[in-house]
């Protein structure tokens, strides 16, 4: 009797717990009238300050809710938004634009040329971390500014009056529009954007916003509110009242959010994604303007022979290997994102030239054998460094098992950290590094910039004389035509001729969307998804 | 006893000088910069290095930071600029303490519990049911608890979100996954002692003055019985106030795992050391605070301390 007492007491008391911990979940307050959506986001890293030091976060926040001067749409025609005109002089060295007289901060101010100034100034002194600082050196002095060698007035930025926003270059730049999406050249108040370290980025009483949206709520490690601008300029068209990015660290987690209704979008997905959701109308498949490759180290005999950097690349099945890496990736023979566009022909940029190389086994042995290792004979075995991520490994996999059965060269993996990979990159100690460029601005500059032989990026030892003379030929060129055809020149004789990169493939984004949600748009330089326009059943 | 205490405290403090100098050069050892990423040029990492000092000679860098230290100031954290370690630690921390609590509370309970159902029942069904769930709890590691139990409740079934601990129904799961363990250890442990307990003559002559059974099981054969489970239940509740990074990242749960793991990742050198440091100190306490009750409910222990 007593026995049977006892054990009802435990089952009692255990029910109890458990229900007095999932008794009361709450609705999360739906509100029919309100239109809101929340979107997954990769886990929170860098500051909302344009002038900072940004990552993923700021990206998310800023593409609703900041107005750069202007951006490009689908079909590469301007969209103006802060600014309203813009007028270039001959040789292209000054750019002047007239900001929107009726743009207002979210606190209801006006949003004047001294808020772009205020943003430019930060980001040129090093110690706001801003790694798109660089990006500002095409203007007059900036670069020597931001070296300690100039003083600030020296910098090549005017503002004759509220409206107008003067932009004096060091040289001629033909791709100035593209870089004004760039978080260096978007507007932080200067009432309250005042330091990288004061946190009035993340506090919604000083954040404030000149775009479609503004911060609300920052909850640290968890999410950031963003609700409508009643200030807006053009606040008619934006529908939605409210969006809620939430952060998460794994990307599995995200994808449960998703089925669980806890998030209405979900980005950057595994590509196993695709495949369970294959048919279904939630799932979007967006291209990400980036190309993985790999780079050889000049320094590293025998890499300093082009013939082998040939033979590398004429060995590597592409097909194949994006067969077996997984389906959101996509075979390229290009330096320059497949999927960019080249806006004076709207097509792709590399659709605009002849494929740089094609793959060929026996001619890849020969050329191996003219450079002194018959059957791979004597080859040294060198090391091929790459992040511990899932799609790397499985990359360097299938190379490593290409390269033995096609030319019986024995290369040697070694699995990196994300942060060790770099810094050994950068450092230039590796033989074969991999290496993955998502493009910064809409331009074929942002890649083939990166081989010039005085580039940081440059960290496999190029020195071509021949090519940096072509790029920047293309820097001054003022026709668009003849500017394409050099940039292709280009192209052609870094990958197809010099093969100083191992080009792999293009990659998909995978998200996660809910069928509700109409108007989201892709960005044509980042093909990342841009909600400002959304709405919602 | 006082004496004892003082003396636990300062071998305490020695072990956090320790693992913060280890902790300290073990990072910097680490490949790799907090500011450099895939797209920032070395003109800007060397700039920003400079910026927070990361340039000068590694020993004075350890003195300043030691320096710091004593003074209760655990620095900035290098990811988020405007934010202290010390305010990241008060965000964080709260979050991994009502999740450990209830994890903790969770597991003794149904520990203790199913622990005397299994001592005191006559089935053998029961007996030995108890002891194989036992075992296999024990056995599955708390992350493949946690992945199942999200892709069942979850996504399939519904029934708890998935992400976050907004709500009292987001702790049901991660919940169940951190108690899940420490509970079947807490079972068996305390299956084992109270069975030898209930055995003793002192059980024998209650019974024979006529107690009842279910007071001769709670005020006097558990109470005994649970000296060494408490022994376990001190480091495992070290072990659940500091956070478990799995459970953590699988739930979504902005706790100090989570932030420990990227801060990591980021190499935030202050922030790493700043949280080893400040879990150091919850283990030390713990564990402290754990022999000390031990000594409370132990007459023969407290005796044994009153001699060193």
């Amino acid at each position: 009797m007593k026995k049977k007492r006892f054990t009802a007491m435990f089952l009692a008391a255990a029910v109890f717990c458990m229900t007095a911990l999932s008794g009361c979940s709450q609705g999360q307050g739906d509100v029919a009238s309100e239109k809101e959506i929340t979107i997954a986001i990769n886990s929170e890293t860098g500051t909302l300050d344009p002038a900072g030091s940004i990552a993923l976060t700021y990206l998310a926040y800023s593409v609703s809710a900041l107005d750069e001067l202007l951006t490009f749409d689908e079909n590469g025609e301007i969209e103006y938004r802060a600014a309203e005109s813009y007028e270039v002089n001959e040789d292209s060295t000054q750019w002047t634009f007239h900001l929107r007289e009726d743009a207002l901060w979210s606190d209801g101010t006006p949003v004047t040329a001294a808020d772009f100034l205020n943003t430019i100034r930060r980001a040129l002194d090093p110690a706001s971390g801003s790694g798109y600082a660089v990006y500002l050196f095409p203007i007059e002095n900036a670069e020597a500014i931001y070296n300690g060698e100039m003083s600030m007035d020296s910098l090549g930025v005017e503002t004759p009056d509220d409206h107008t926003l003067i932009f004096r270059l060091g040289e001629p730049c033909v791709y100035f529009l593209d870089l004004l999406r760039l978080p260096v050249y978007t507007p932080s108040c200067e009432k309250y954007a005042d330091s990288v370290d004061s946190g009035w980025d993340k506090d919604p009483q000083t954040s404030l916003s000149n775009g479609p949206f503004a911060l609300e709520e920052y909850v640290a490690d968890q999410y950031f509110v963003l609700k409508k601008n009643d200030s807006y300029w053009n606040k008619d068209a934006v529908k939605l009242d409210r969006i809620t990015y939430r952060f998460f660290d794994d990307t599995q987690a995200m994808a449960a959010a998703y089925e669980t209704g806890e998030a209405d979008v979900a980005t950057s997905l595994p590509s196993t994604v695709m495949e369970l959701y294959s048919g279904k109308d939630d799932l979007l498949v967006t291209d990400q303007i980036a190309t993985r490759y790999i780079y050889f180290n000049l320094n590293v005999e025998p890499f300093d022979d082009v013939r082998v950097r040939e033979a590398f690349n004429l060995a590597i099945n592409r097909e194949e290997l994006c067969r077996i890496v997984g389906e959101d990736t996509e075979p390229t023979y290009n330096l320059v994102a497949k999927y960019m566009t080249d806006k004076n022909t709207g097509e792709r940029f590399v659709d605009g030239a002849e494929q740089p190389f094609e793959e060929n086994v026996e001619r890849a042995q020969k050329l191996l054998a003219e450079a002194g290792y018959p059957n791979g004979e004597g080859f040294p075995v060198l090391t091929y460094n790459y992040p511990t991520l899932e799609m790397d490994s499985d990359t360097a996999q299938v190379i490593k098992e290409q390269l033995k059965q096609n030319l019986n060269i024995d290369i040697e993996l070694k699995a990196q950290e994300l942060q060790a990979n770099y810094s050994s990159r950068y450092a230039g100690d590796f033989d074969l590094c991999r290496m993955n460029w998502t493009a910064d601005f809409a331009d074929p500059y942002t890649y083939l910039s990166m081989l010039l032989s005085n580039s940081t990026y440059n960290c496999s030892g190029i020195q071509d004389e021949e090519y940096d003379a072509i790029v920047e030929a293309s820097s001054r060129e003022q026709d668009p035509a003849a500017r394409s055809e050099l940039l292709h020149q280009a192209e052609q004789r870094a990958v197809g001729e010099q093969f100083y990169i191992i080009p792999l493939y293009a990659m998909k984004s995978v998200n996660l969307v809910n069928p509700e949600i109409t108007g989201i748009r892709k960005i044509p330089a980042s093909g990342a998804l841009e909600y400002r326009y959304a709405d919602i059943g | 006893m006082l004496g004892y205490t003082l003396k636990r405290l300062a071998t305490g403090l020695v072990s956090l000088f320790v693992l913060a100098t280890v902790t300290f050069f073990l990072v910097r050892l680490i490949p790799g910069s907090p500011f450099q990423n895939g797209g920032v040029s070395d003109q800007v990492v060397e700039a920003v290095e400079e910026e927070y000092g990361l340039n000068e000679p590694l020993f004075d860098q350890y003195l300043t930071y030691m320096g710091n230290l004593v003074h209760g100031d655990l620095g900035v954290s290098y990811q988020e600029p405007d934010t202290a370690v010390a305010e990241i630690i008060g965000r964080t921390w709260p979050v991994t303490v009502s999740l450990g609590l209830a994890a903790l509370l969770a597991a003794v309970v149904l520990g203790t519990g199913l622990g005397i159902l299994r001592a005191v029942s006559k089935s053998r069904i029961v007996r030995e049911g108890i002891l194989a769930g036992g075992m296999l709890a024990a056995g599955i590691p708390n992350f493949a608890v946690a992945i199942l139990l999200l892709l069942v409740f979850s996504v399939k079934l519904g029934w708890f979100p998935a992400a976050g601990l907004l709500t009292p129904a987001h702790y049901v799961l991660p919940v169940i996954s951190l108690a899940l363990y420490p509970a079947a250890v807490i079972s068996r442990l305390t299956g084992n002692t109270l069975s030898a307990e209930l055995g003793k003559q002192y059980v024998l002559f209650a019974r024979a003055k006529g107690l009842g059974r279910g007071r001769i099981i709670f005020t006097h054969a558990l109470k005994n019985a649970w000296i060494p489970v408490l022994n376990y239940v001190g480091p495992a509740s070290a072990f659940l106030l500091t956070g478990s990074f799995v459970v953590e990242s699988i739930f979504t749960i902005p706790g100090l795992g989570r932030e420990f793991v990227s801060s990591i990742t980021n190499r935030d050198y202050t922030l790493i050391l700043g949280l080893t440091v400040f879990m150091g100190m919850v283990v030390i306490l713990v564990n402290l605070v754990t022999d000390l009750i031990c000594a409370w409910m132990d007459p023969r222990m407290r005796r044994s301390y009153r001699g060193r």
